[in-house]
């Protein structure tokens, strides 16, 4: 019978909470495997899915569940010596290889290194092209005999992306501009564990409908890493519009972000999640200098804010966006909110005093609320 | 809602809604087929071919049935294309499924000229005329420009292209003209002209080609032989018949009265605005190309959609950045930001057209407003 052996990484250094870790792994592939038929059995420490009709899919899914490191797909025999012995007379092998074998089972009658020469042998007498080579081999051949009387019998595994099980970190809100890197901080920091809830700013008519299905169709992208992200999409018109007549314009993005972060943390706390996340990459544009995330940041009271991209290039960014296949969404020639009443001249280093002294032209509490009276909730599932 | 971007696209008629069911659904035989039900369509389809040879005004020549404008401006390209040293030459101004080509052409290391706009929208005669000799192969000029509504000089252009390089074909994009205008391919000496129904109330996906000499034209499309082996694939009956019962259905010198009141009324209403311009007053009444000083229209344009539907340039090309046709004409970027096409039908109403302009001049002063 064929199953996929799952394998873990970090979660083994979580000593006495290593449990929680687990559980939520357990859940969180049960969940994204969710519609296939499949089952899930933890032996000694071990995850084994088994039990499915459609593997490609199964392996997809399973490749992007945070917390696993690899896995591959296997053949479950008997642990008896007979079994193993027929399957290995049916193996094509053309070149070098060698057989490994692990024995969880001590009660098994053969050493390991008896059983990989025994099953060498097999491979040997099958295959005139093949040759045993222990150090530097083209393929290798995995017999794993555990404890439950199985067992397992595999030559490949399949990276997966590692990290740690989604939600044992908490939750956060990631502003999704509908960029290159709001995705892509987003994807890295549900890798470290966070549940993702995703915040929109748009700014109908002056961005367009696409604009905002664009973020959706991001958000849902990302689902297949989080399986669900819920997103908040607020209304900006009438905020930009008051920036754009009352302050300075070399202070629109300045302010723009600072009332943006207002409303995160207001949506976030509201929301229980305990973090902020942006796509900032240090030095990438204006608003992205370290002074102006200080001007930006200084608003946020209560909240940590996280910027996994802070250190990447724009390359590095890039080639992240590639792998969770948000790029090409990304890169489709909307405007977002970001972009309307973009002045020539953006302040690079903006002082935390002018920016105050140019919000007092606002009435920042009947703005904020009444953006987060425009607040639209979309569940967005896998 | 008033609709008023008849140039990207037009509503079916009733009259031919129902003959595309009728040949959708009850006459469905493959034309090709040799039992006598199918040699009834085949006879429709050719009489289908006659009636629009005489809508044209052709003598003679051949319709080729192709599955829309974009298609039968690329098989009038493709299928003049030579190898040896031809050269082609197209206008600046052109739909891109004229420019595209003549971009790969180029990039096959092939001749193509690139014919400037004047200040009024309409080609360059004199550059054209300077172009023009005896490897020309190939010239395309569209009669009425899309963006703008620019009519161009085909006569003009007929008798520089047939004098000066007798071995060239004369394509014409028809697209925004026919049953619009009232002119004819004979009159007009044009050798290769396209059309696309649901510019005047057929379907999508189709259109025609008028070909003078189709021994001229090579097939862009492989298979079965049909439509004189020029365009392979079983033809969209259906769509074919609706195409030409919509051609049919319209009166064009009537249409033509009724849609240049609309297009006096509008401009009638907006022309105290100095914050609006008209790009070519005096070019097809079917398209008005505005433009809107110190506002980006594609704003305009959502402020305007629950209201008065209208298109930013041509719609084909309206996920692209700026707007090369005005560009060509010599606009800034900044003028182009404004752009907005108002296109009238047959069917727009007068009392449509004038809430239309009050409502478009309300919103784009509400929008200088709110972003001065």
């Amino acid at each position: 019978m064929k199953v996929i052996l799952l394998r873990v990484g970090e979660l083994f250094l979580k000593g006495e909470n290593r449990y929680i870790f687990e559980n939520a792994l357990y859940n969180n592939i049960r969940k994204s495997l969710e519609g296939l038929k499949f089952t899930l059995t933890k032996t000694q420490g071990r995850l084994v899915v088994g039990g499915f009709d459609d593997e490609e899919q199964v392996v997809e899914r399973l490749c992007k569940v945070f917390g696993l490191t690899s896995l591959s797909v296997a053949e479950e025999v008997d642990a008896d010596m007979g079994e193993i012995e027929k399957h290995f007379s049916t193996i094509k092998c053309d070149g070098s290889f060698k057989v490994n074998v692990t024995r969880g089972d001590k009660r098994f009658p053969l050493t390991s290194m008896q059983v990989a020469a025994e099953l060498g042998g097999i491979i040997l007498d099958n295959n005139k092209n093949a040759s045993v080579d222990l150090y530097n081999p083209e393929h290798v051949f995995m017999v794993d005999i555990r404890q439950n009387g199985k067992a397992y019998l595999f030559d490949k595994s399949i990276k997966c992306q590692g990290g740690l099980p989604l939600g044992t970190a908490g939750g956060a809100l990631l502003l999704l501009s509908g960029g290159i890197d709001s995705p892509v901080a987003g994807y890295l920091m549900a890798k470290r564990g966070l549940r993702l809830e995703a915040l929109h700013f748009h700014s109908y008519p002056y961005t367009s409908l696409e604009a905002k299905q664009k973020v959706e169709t991001l958000a849902k992208k990302l689902c297949e890493y989080t399986n669900e992200v819920k997103l908040h999409v607020v209304s900006f018109t009438k905020v930009q519009e008051e920036i754009h007549s009352k302050c300075a314009p070399e202070f629109m993005i300045t302010i723009m972000r600072r009332i943006m972060m207002r409303i995160a943390e207001i949506i976030a706390k509201r929301e229980g999640l305990g973090a902020i996340v942006t796509g900032e990459s240090l030095g990438q544009v204006a608003s992205q200098t370290m002074q102006s995330m200080t001007v930006t940041e200084n608003v946020v009271k209560t909240l940590p804010v996280f910027r996994p991209c802070i250190a990447m290039d724009k390359e590095e960014i890039v080639s992240v966006a590639k792998h969770i296949d948000t790029f090409e969404t990304s890169i489709l020639p909307y405007e977002d909110c970001c972009t309307v009443f973009l002045p020539k001249n953006p302040v690079i280093k903006p002082k935390l005093e002018r920016a105050e002294r140019e919000e007092r032209q606002l009435d920042l509490d009947a703005l904020i609320s009444l953006a987060l009276a425009s607040e639209e909730v979309v569940e967005i599932k896998r | 809602m008033i609709y008023l971007d008849n140039c990207s696209t037009t509503p079916m008629s009733e009259d031919a809604l129902k003959e595309y069911g009728k040949y959708a659904s009850a006459c469905f035989y493959n034309p090709s087929a040799s039992y006598a039900e199918a040699n009834k369509v085949r006879l429709k389809l050719d009489e289908a071919r006659e009636k629009l040879k005489k809508m044209l005004g052709a003598k003679g020549g051949e319709i080729i049935f192709t599955g829309g404008a974009t298609e039968s401006n690329n098989l009038s390209l493709k299928g003049s294309e030579r190898e040896g040293k031809w050269e082609y030459v197209v206008s600046i101004g052109e739909h891109p499924s004229v420019l595209e080509v003549a971009k790969s052409m180029e990039k096959k290391g092939r001749v193509v000229h690139y014919i400037p706009l004047t200040k009024n929208g309409e080609i360059d005669y004199s550059f054209l005329e300077k172009v023009l000799n005896k490897k020309t192969r190939l010239v395309s000029v569209m009669l009425v420009n899309n963006v703008t509504g620019a009519i161009n000089d085909i006569k003009r252009v007929s008798q520089l292209v047939k004098s000066l390089s007798p071995q060239a074909v004369l394509h014409v994009d028809g697209v925004q003209a026919f049953k619009k205008l009232n002119f004819s391919v004979n009159a007009l000496d044009i050798d290769l002209l396209s059309i696309s129904a649901h510019k005047f109330h057929g379907p999508k996906g189709v259109g025609a080609l008028y070909v003078k000499n189709k021994t001229q034209l090579k097939n862009i499309i492989f298979g079965g032989g049909q439509e004189f082996g020029i365009r392979s694939g079983t033809e969209n009956v259906a769509g074919i018949m609706a195409m030409v019962k919509a051609a049919e259905e319209i009166d064009t010198e009537k249409a033509f009265r009724h849609v240049k009141q609309l297009h006096d009324a509008f401009l009638h209403e907006i022309e105290n605005e100095k914050g609006i311009s008209v790009v070519c007053p005096d070019g097809s009444p079917y398209i008005l190309c505005l433009l809107f000083a110190g506002v980006n229209s594609e704003t305009l344009v959502r402020m305007l959609e629950n209201d008065v539907v209208v298109g930013r340039g041509s719609a084909c090309s309206s996920k692209k950045a700026g707007n090369s046709v005005l560009e060509a004409m010599g606009y800034s970027r900044e003028q182009v930001k404004g752009a907005l096409r108002v296109s009238f039908s047959d069917i727009s109403t007068l009392k449509e057209v004038e809430s239309a302009a009050k409502i478009i001049k309300e919103k784009y002063l509400e929008l200088y407003e709110r972003t001065k």
